[in-house]
């Protein structure tokens, strides 16, 4: 007698292939079927933490304002174009900087790299390595306010009045803006880990930024929920350490 | 009488946002749900819920009201889940596919399991982290939610022939895992 497969038995538990005429006659299978069904069947969907009663006004909230720069970002949006321009200027200017700064430190810069390992290496290289030196310097301390600002957060003390948090709320803004641009740019320059955190860091900060000024028990501990339990500041600290290993000269004190 | 799915989605469509936010209203706490199972972390679940909205806004327009709103919604959360567990894929820059999910379980799988104080529940959620994005979300439409192999096929992007052999790995994984649980052989 030819026995079911795995497959049809599983297809089988699942009432998806019809065996019944095989199952009635073969004990072997009938056996391997109750096996299956023992498993799966102890198997339960996992217990969900039902969010709060105002759930669906807070995912509102908090995508209507994201519905808004949706709507900002369409094309033909010049303000948002200046913006943008605006800001990779800057970017570009302090970048100016910091190469001009290094450039008068030759031996620094050559002593803080390791030695290519082929002598011809092209010059572009190193600038390239200044560059991603110069992100990361700029994203390190863009970590280090966004630490601060989750770390005051995650230290208020929910009370049985609102509790104001106005300016947190506005350094999150702050912080939002000039986050989406290093994103992108670890992203281009292959800056994973540091486009990762980014990423993560987005929604809490935007979070942060456009909850109420004022926010009950409840809903602060929920924003210090979300800080904790994505292990954000712990994240930003083990980032911005390699950050700063990264970009630390050889005679650099150490702070 | 409350406006049906459809309706509202053809306000949204003429630029009523109001409508749309009768939909986020009604369907936010179900995809929380679904994406809590996929992802078995509240907050990811949160952010699943976020970037399915804001996705199924920008894409109204291609939305074929001959279909059901909730099934269209559903798959595109259930692709928002994937997408963030392939990010953290990448992000832990894991080979082992079988391994990654482990992390992300861990996040609320341990207090919630700790409370529950079994040891066969323990199992079964390491047994789950044990499985990949596709094979987890395979199961858990099909276990779970009780979906048809075809129309997961159709979330997943995948062949009936190559969804039922996702779903019978999952199966063939869980039972090693929990063999010992159940004495059911492989």
């Amino acid at each position: 007698m030819t026995h079911l497969t795995q497959e049809e038995i599983i297809l089988n538990y699942y009432r998806e292939f019809d065996s019944a005429a095989h199952l009635e006659s073969c004990a072997e299978c009938r056996n391997e079927l109750a096996a299956v069904a023992r498993v799966l069947g102890s198997i339960e969907p996992p217990e969900v933490p039902e969010p709060g009663d105002d759930y669906e006004s807070q995912v509102w909230n908090r995508l209507s304002w994201r519905l808004r720069s949706e709507k900002k970002k369409k094309p033909g949006n010049a303000w948002m174009k200046y913006a943008a321009a605006a800001a990779m200027l800057a970017v570009a200017f302090l970048g100016g900087l910091l190469l001009r700064k290094d450039a008068k430190q030759p031996a620094q810069i050559i002593a803080a790299k390791p030695a290519p390992a082929n002598p011809a290496q092209p010059a572009g290289d190193s600038t390239q390595q200044q560059r991603d030196r110069i992100l990361l310097v700029v994203v390190g301390d863009h970590f280090d306010e966004s630490e601060r600002v989750l770390v005051e957060l995650t230290n208020l003390t929910p009370g049985s009045d609102d509790t104001d948090i106005t300016n947190e709320q506005q350094r999150a803004e702050e912080l939002l803006a000039s986050n989406r641009l290093y994103r992108r740019t670890a992203s281009d320059r292959g800056e994973e880990n540091v486009a990762t955190l980014l990423d993560e860091l987005e929604p809490v900060l935007m979070q942060i930024a456009h909850a109420p000024s004022q926010v009950s028990a409840d809903e602060l501990r929920r924003m210090q929920k979300r800080v904790e339990t994505k292990g954000l500041v712990f994240k930003l600290r083990v980032v911005r350490a390699g950050v700063r290993t990264e970009t630390k000269l050889p005679n650099q004190p150490s702070i | 009488m409350e406006a049906t799915d459809i309706e509202l989605v053809e306000r949204v469509r003429g630029g009523d946002d109001d409508a749309f936010r009768v939909l986020v209203e009604r369907h936010s706490r179900p995809i929380y749900r679904s994406a809590y199972r996929i992802t078995n972390n509240a907050a990811d679940a949160d952010d699943v819920v976020q970037e399915t909205f804001l996705r199924s806004y920008r894409a109204l327009a291609s939305f074929d009201s001959r279909a059901t709103f909730t099934t269209w919604l559903h798959r595109i959360a259930i692709n928002c889940a994937l997408d963030l567990i392939d990010s953290r894929k990448r992000r832990d820059g894991r080979i082992d596919d079988g391994e990654d999910l482990s992390l992300i379980a861990s996040h609320d799988a341990s207090p919630d399991r700790v409370v529950l104080g079994s040891e066969m529940q323990r199992a079964i959620a390491a047994a789950m982290a044990g499985l990949t994005g596709n094979e987890r979300t395979a199961f858990v439409l099909r276990h779970f939610e009780g979906m048809p192999l075809e129309e997961i096929g159709q979330i997943l992007g995948t062949r009936l022939n190559a969804t039922k052999n996702t779903v019978f790995r999952a199966v063939k994984k869980l039972r090693q895992q929990l063999q010992p649980f159940t004495g059911s052989l492989v």
